[in-house]
């Protein structure tokens, strides 16, 4: 075995560690907040249209419920005695889970976001004692505060963190906090891991491990180097160097992407262009509204449709286009504008869409903006800022959608002439919760 | 049919857009900032800025355990909370006894006075302030929690 590999554990010194605090049933724990009744009750929470379960209370995996698997199927199983379904309710998790992370923010020395509900911390070299009891009081503060089970795995590699935060989740008596910082931890820890559970590996690379007679992480990361090299790309070994105690995942790596893609399926198939502009202008409006929040620009709008591939009997296609815009901009109206231009280039009549998409492409910070020398004008430009705060601030208070520019309203075909809806009236969730704590009319009802 | 490799890539992440939300609960008032360097007479008032008053900032001491919740009904009259005030709600702070508290009991979420004095007789009281209404007595066996602490109420005079 090569022993420079494993200098990650075996060196006396205190070495730099990661955590990863992790949400335990993200989305289920943010509705239990506001009904504790639903505690230790089996609880799914449903995609967008009510389509499938994306996240399960721990009763709800004991039942034998799959991640993933169609709503009415699960009903068909299920009654509403046995299983609580709710619809999704981002607005709710959103505001939730940035409680979850200002709180884990403030705690840690160096913090980065890695998911709605997961986050790695740096804590600086140290024992293992002190990191132990730095998660178990982190971990306890957060559920105080906010109701949500947090768990958190500490290691001298982000992969390793991520092993630990699985025994943290799985055994009480860890306290919610599982440290691996002996060598020997290491390897227990490793030996009862499946190599399909570990972060960076998968369902789909496992089988061909299992061929190689690896079946658990431990067996993996006892192969030799050269082992590896000869069967796996850059980033597995870079998996495999991090099990043996070696740091090597940038920060870059595991933090999220420099694009903001909104996207969704359709409650059934779209084969207008006035429906698919109205969604497309949504889903602009919405990366619009999500680069003014964290003060950037953009300078492209990238737009897809696709239609349903799983219906074999009628005719495929599927597009997509980037359209470069004249400034980097965050404006609701300039790149509702330039979405709508990228979709009428795509659009072809006579396919049945069934997914739409639309992506903030080319980010910066919203400060430095190059302005074009042609088309700049200061004047339009303050008139659209003072637009766009206006609209900000009044969705804020009021709710999402409360203020839409008109190309974001969807003409009621039920009712011809009437009154356009907005965007938030046209998803179905049937089962959707309250969102106590963003909008006003849905705060707590106190008897 | 034209699909780019690039698409294939986004295709896979049904739920990625969700990684990127960040809610802001801040304050939304903005802070005057120190005036900028310029030519001319320096303003009198210069060296006196303060930050305005801001609500958000000065009353809620943890925003992450901050709620709100609207009151209904008459049982707490008596302390000074009507029907339709807003009350301030903190998880974060400990509740002790004579505290105005939020907890959750047969479905519902109550404000009550929590009443902490026959502890040692096992069972501890949520008080109305009405005499019309009866106090919850609640014995150790139930599955209680209390939700959060009072901090505020928020009554509103005139629309």
């Amino acid at each position: 075995m090569d022993h420079q590999e494993m200098e990650g554990l075996t060196h006396t010194q205190p070495r730099r560690l990661y955590a990863i605090c992790d949400c335990d049933n993200c989305f289920v724990s943010c509705e239990r907040v506001f009904r504790p009744d639903l505690e230790g009750k089996a609880v799914v929470v449903l995609s967008n249209n009510d389509g499938c379960v994306v996240a399960r209370s721990s009763e709800a995996k004991a039942l034998g419920i799959r991640m993933g698997v169609p709503y009415f199927e699960m009903r068909r199983e299920f009654d509403e005695s046995q299983v609580v379904a709710f619809s999704s309710n981002y607005e709710l998790y959103a505001d939730m889970t940035a409680r979850v992370m200002s709180l884990i923010k403030k705690a840690a020395p160096a913090f980065f976001r890695y998911s709605i509900d997961e986050a790695f911390c740096m804590l600086p070299p140290g024992e293992a004692t002190e990191a132990k009891s730095w998660g178990e009081a982190l971990a306890k503060r957060v559920r105080k505060f906010t109701g949500m089970p947090l768990s958190i795995g500490i290691a001298p590699t982000k992969t390793l963190a991520k092993v630990a935060v699985r025994f943290a989740k799985k055994y009480r008596a860890y306290n919610r906090c599982c440290v691996i910082s002996t060598d020997e931890q290491r390897r227990k820890a490793l030996e009862l891991t499946e190599v399909a559970d570990v972060w960076g590996i998968g369902r789909r690379m496992a089988p061909r491990l299992r061929r190689e007679r690896v079946d658990n992480a431990l067996q993996l990361a006892e192969k030799p180097l050269e082992w590896v090299k000869a069967r796996f790309n850059i980033v597995f070994q870079r998996t495999y160097l991090e099990l043996r105690g070696v740091d090597c995942i940038p920060d870059e790596k595991a933090a999220p992407k420099k694009t903001i893609l909104t996207s969704r399926s359709f409650d059934g198939l779209v084969s207008d262009l006035d429906t698919l502009r109205t969604h497309v202008a949504n889903f602009a409006a919405r990366g619009a509204e999500k680069l003014r929040r964290q003060g950037s620009v953009a300078s492209t709008v990238g737009v897809f449709i696709v239609t349903n591939r799983f219906r074999e009997d009628l005719p495929q296609y599927g597009n997509m286009i980037d359209y470069r815009m004249a400034n980097s901009t965050s404006s609701t109206v300039e790149i509702v504008e330039a979405a709508h231009k990228a979709l009428d280039k795509i659009y072809r009549p006579g396919y049945q869409y069934k997914k739409a998409g639309v992506m903030m492409i080319g980010i910066s910070d919203g400060n430095v903006r190059q302005p074009d020398l042609f088309e700049y004008s200061p004047e339009r430009q303050e008139r659209m800022t003072k637009l766009d705060r206006a609209i900000d601030l009044i969705n804020r208070i009021q709710g999402r959608d409360t203020v839409t520019i008109g190309s974001q309203r969807y003409d009621d075909k039920a009712h011809p002439g009437g009154k356009s809806r907005p965007f938030a009236d046209v998803i179905r969730h049937d089962h959707r919760s309250p969102s106590p704590t963003t909008r006003w009319p849905d705060i707590i009802k106190l008897k | 049919m034209h699909v780019t490799d690039r698409f294939e890539e986004y295709e896979g992440e049904e739920h990625d857009y969700l990684k990127l939300i960040e809610a802001d609960f801040g304050s939304l008032l903005d802070l005057p900032f120190a005036s900028a360097i310029r030519a001319g007479f320096p303003s009198s008032a210069e060296g006196y800025e303060q930050s305005s008053i801001d609500f958000n900032r000065d009353m809620i001491r943890h925003p992450e355990a901050t709620f709100y919740g609207r009151v209904y009904g008459d049982s707490m009259v008596d302390a000074g909370i009507n029907d339709g005030d807003i009350a301030v709600i903190d998880r974060s702070a400990e509740a002790s006894d004579g505290d105005i508290v939020v907890a959750y009991i047969n479905g519902e979420f109550t404000i009550k006075y929590l009443d902490l004095s026959h502890r040692s007789k096992g069972y501890i009281e949520l008080r109305p302030a009405n005499d019309a209404f009866e106090a919850i007595r609640i014995s150790s066996a139930d599955e209680f929690e209390v939700w959060g602490v009072v901090l505020w109420t928020i009554k509103k005079w005139k629309g």
